[in-house]
């Protein structure tokens, strides 16, 4: 009866102390090991997003001390979204580079899979070729792609032109900037969600395709009926992860135009880099850190409803 | 056992001959500079050298970095708490480093020198609106239109611009587009992506053509006048002419030999000797801003450098000990360590009036000695707090008037607000 009381008055957080003595030294063990990694997470985790999310309501320049950083309020938040051209320029940029790269990874990341997993020759030597500029540091690649897409001495210039199509200015032109980092950044990481899409379709059992070509089925059909329902899994992922990595680029723009011309490829990140060590912004930085952490954030949500729930379903 | 007592007698030897080393040298300092070529790494450490073995008991450590990362890297190592004792920094930043504390203030016998040997203007130019000084100038930078003789002689010239209807039509005569449409030689190229290379050629064109980048209190931005649409009309006109074009580098493709006319900085002397493209001594010319419509005399803007100590420093009396060391003369007319390195290594005009009668032979070229001339008239860069902000914002605009993506009166009118806005703020943060 006094142990029954005893274990309801125990907060419901609180362990179970155990009886025996050996019991209770490894339990203690126990949690000065789980300790460490806790106070690491919430020394280096969570304290810098606590902290950035108090700057973002402070004006600070990072060289006088925190505790002389002027109370602003939401000012931050309010410039950003109603006065900055800047970050709503580059809020619009970092959409259109999301939206386009999702979409193309997710569908030609597909489609060299489908390609990779039929009966093709040399399937290794294509399969490594995909995933090659995935290794390759982004850097390096971006300062290929700047000489590749130059206006007067690229290559792809030069072989347009050889087809009698005009010359493009491509990375300095104001059009086209946006949508030739979006290629580039399609080329790096296509091979990444090929090899996950091939994952995905190995793991589908060959035994539906057989039950679904004795019910007369066609290719169209097993891939409408069978192959994507079953790839579901792993095309969330492959959305939400994408989006996630698109909606905060930040090297591959920083080494190829800079945002130019004229901010017309600036991304949320880059701007909010030069906000804060170009122009010691501090507190503007990091509001617009929380803008894009709570956009990324909604859209997650809806990208994991609106595919985990069929997924479950199929 | 024997082991164990070993080992501690081995530890016990090894801290001691470390508390031996550190005695000996009981003061360290870094020094942060952005001058990281290998000969100019090589120059700064034989000045380095030579102090320490002057004052064996001090050591000094040197860091440097691109320019592009400097401001971030005293920024950043001033937050993380282990900031360098002796910066050489762009004196557009003062006035931001001096409102946040960042710098010492120098002890009075270096004020004294420096008074004594410094010309009026370029103290100013390192000193805060108060009249505070806060270092030693090292480099000041006049702009100058620099030229290929041969590409303009090709095209049918044998002088360089003196007013813009002459730069428009050079610049056009020289450019040469393909068939395809690929620019194989260019009139006047700019420098698309760098605030200075933008900017500092816009104020020296602005200045020619009798405008102002701020008011004389610097309390609002005056770039937005007639004289200033006109300059920023020129850019666009040269576009339009095809005199200049953003997606040519006048900074990469001038020394290659394929860009007819930019404007530049002394410094660039070791690049421009150093080039392939392009033979120094007989190729490249030097010439006056050409003059706007509405100017009446060739102007420019210089800017400057300065060596200054962090008010974190624990080391502050031999800091400055080591950057006087550096700048002061050690033997009559020998000129100072860093004048030498200034004028022999950069090609950069030296602060000290003993430095440029020391040097006056190596500054006697024809391409360092135009830039001599002007920093006589050259209009200094004008130091503001947020300064940094608004010469990015207008390097923005103008780069937009580059692409046909704005005018110059819609642009010119958006950076103007902007500025006021930011020259606005810090004035009322001072206020706080």
């Amino acid at each position: 009866m006094q142990a029954r009381l005893s274990r309801r008055r125990r907060a419901w957080w609180l362990p179970e102390i155990p009886k025996s003595a050996l019991m209770r030294r490894r339990m203690l063990w126990a949690y000065a090991f789980v300790a460490a990694p806790v106070v690491a997470l919430l020394v280096f985790l969570l304290g810098p997003i606590l902290f950035s999310g108090w700057v973002s309501l402070h004006r600070w320049d990072m060289l006088s001390p925190v505790s002389e950083m002027p109370w602003r309020g939401l000012s931050n938040y309010r410039y950003l979204l109603t006065k900055d051209p800047v970050f709503l320029k580059s809020l619009g940029n970092t959409f259109f580079f999301a939206i386009g790269g999702v979409g193309a990874n997710t569908i030609l990341g597909l489609g060299f899979a489908l390609l990779l997993n039929s009966r093709i020759r040399g399937r290794a030597i294509w399969r490594v070729l995909y995933f090659m500029p995935v290794i390759t540091a982004p850097l390096a690649l971006a300062v290929m792609f700047a000489f590749i897409f130059d206006r007067n001495y690229g290559l792809v210039n030069n072989v347009i032109t050889a087809i009698g199509l005009p010359r493009q200015p491509f990375l300095s032109g104001p059009n086209q900037a946006l949508l030739t980092l979006v290629f580039i950044a399609v080329y790096q990481f296509v091979g990444y969600y090929i090899v996950l899409f091939l994952a995905g379709l190995q793991g589908i059992p060959q035994d539906y395709y057989d039950a679904a070509q004795v019910d007369g089925a066609g290719k169209l059909q097993e891939f409408r009926y069978i192959t994507l329902p079953l790839l579901r899994p792993v095309m969330l992922f492959v959305v939400v992860t994408n989006t996630i990595g698109a909606l905060q680029v930040f090297d591959l723009v920083f080494a190829t135009t800079g945002g130019a011309p004229a901010n017309s490829s600036m991304t949320v990140v880059l701007h909010m880099y030069n906000t804060a060590f170009k122009f010691s912004r501090m507190g503007r930085a990091s509001a617009m850190a929380f803008i894009l952490f709570g956009i990324i954030l909604l859209i997650t949500i809806v990208q994991v409803r609106l595919l985990r729930d069929r997924a479950y379903q199929d | 056992m024997r082991t164990q007592r070993m080992l501690t007698g081995l530890l016990l030897c090894l801290l001691l001959i470390m508390g031996a080393a550190a005695a000996a040298q009981d003061t360290t300092l870094t020094m942060l500079t952005h001058w990281g070529t290998e000969g100019q790494l090589a120059a700064q450490q034989a000045i380095i050298d030579a102090y320490m073995e002057a004052n064996p008991e001090v050591a000094i450590e040197l860091v440097t970095v691109d320019f592009g990362e400097l401001r971030t890297k005293i920024i950043t190592g001033r937050t993380a708490g282990i900031s360098a004792d002796v910066y050489h920094f762009y004196h557009l930043w003062l006035p931001d480093f001096v409102n946040a504390g960042v710098l010492a203030e120098p002890p009075q016998d270096s004020l004294t020198y420096i008074n004594d040997n410094v010309a009026q203007g370029t103290i100013d130019a390192v000193s805060t609106s108060d009249g505070q000084t806060w270092g030693y100038p090292t480099e000041v930078n006049p702009y100058l239109l620099v030229y290929n003789k041969r590409l303009l002689a090709e095209a049918g010239y044998d002088a360089p611009p003196a007013n813009w209807e002459e730069l428009k039509e050079i610049a056009a005569a020289i450019t040469q587009v393909d068939d395809t449409g690929a620019i194989s030689q260019l009139g006047l190229g700019v420098m698309a992506g760098w605030d200075s290379g933008i900017v500092h050629p816009f104020s020296a064109l602005l200045f020619s053509n009798g405008g102002a980048y701020l008011s004389e209190d610097r309390t609002i931005a005056e770039f937005n006048s007639a004289e200033g649409v006109e300059t920023l009309q020129l850019y666009a006109d040269l576009v339009a002419n095809g005199g200049t074009d953003a997606s040519i580098s006048g900074l990469g493709d001038f020394p290659s030999g394929t860009v007819g006319m930019v404007i530049m900085a002394p410094w660039w002397r070791a690049t421009l000797r150093a080039a392939e493209g392009i033979d120094f001594d007989t190729e490249v010319g030097v010439a006056e801003i050409p003059v706007g419509p509405s100017g009446d005399a060739p102007s420019s803007i210089a800017y400057t450098w300065l060596f200054a100590v962090d008010s974190n420093s624990p080391n502050k009396p031999a800091a400055w000990d080591f950057i006087h060391w550096m700048n002061a003369e050690q033997e009559a007319g020998a000129g100072s360590a860093i004048g030498d390195f200034l004028v022999n290594a950069l090609g950069a005009i030296p602060s000290f009036n003993h430095d440029q009668a020391a040097f006056a032979e190596s500054m006697s070229d024809h391409y360092v000695s135009a830039f001599v001339a002007a920093s006589a008239y050259a209009q200094p860069e004008q130091i503001v707090a947020g300064g940094q902000e608004i010469k990015t914002l207008l390097q923005v605009e103008i780069e937009a008037v580059l692409a046909g993506m704005t005018n110059p009166e819609e642009a010119l009118a958006s950076v103007e607000m902007q500025a006021n806005a930011i020259l606005e703020e810090h004035r009322m943060m001072a206020e706080e």
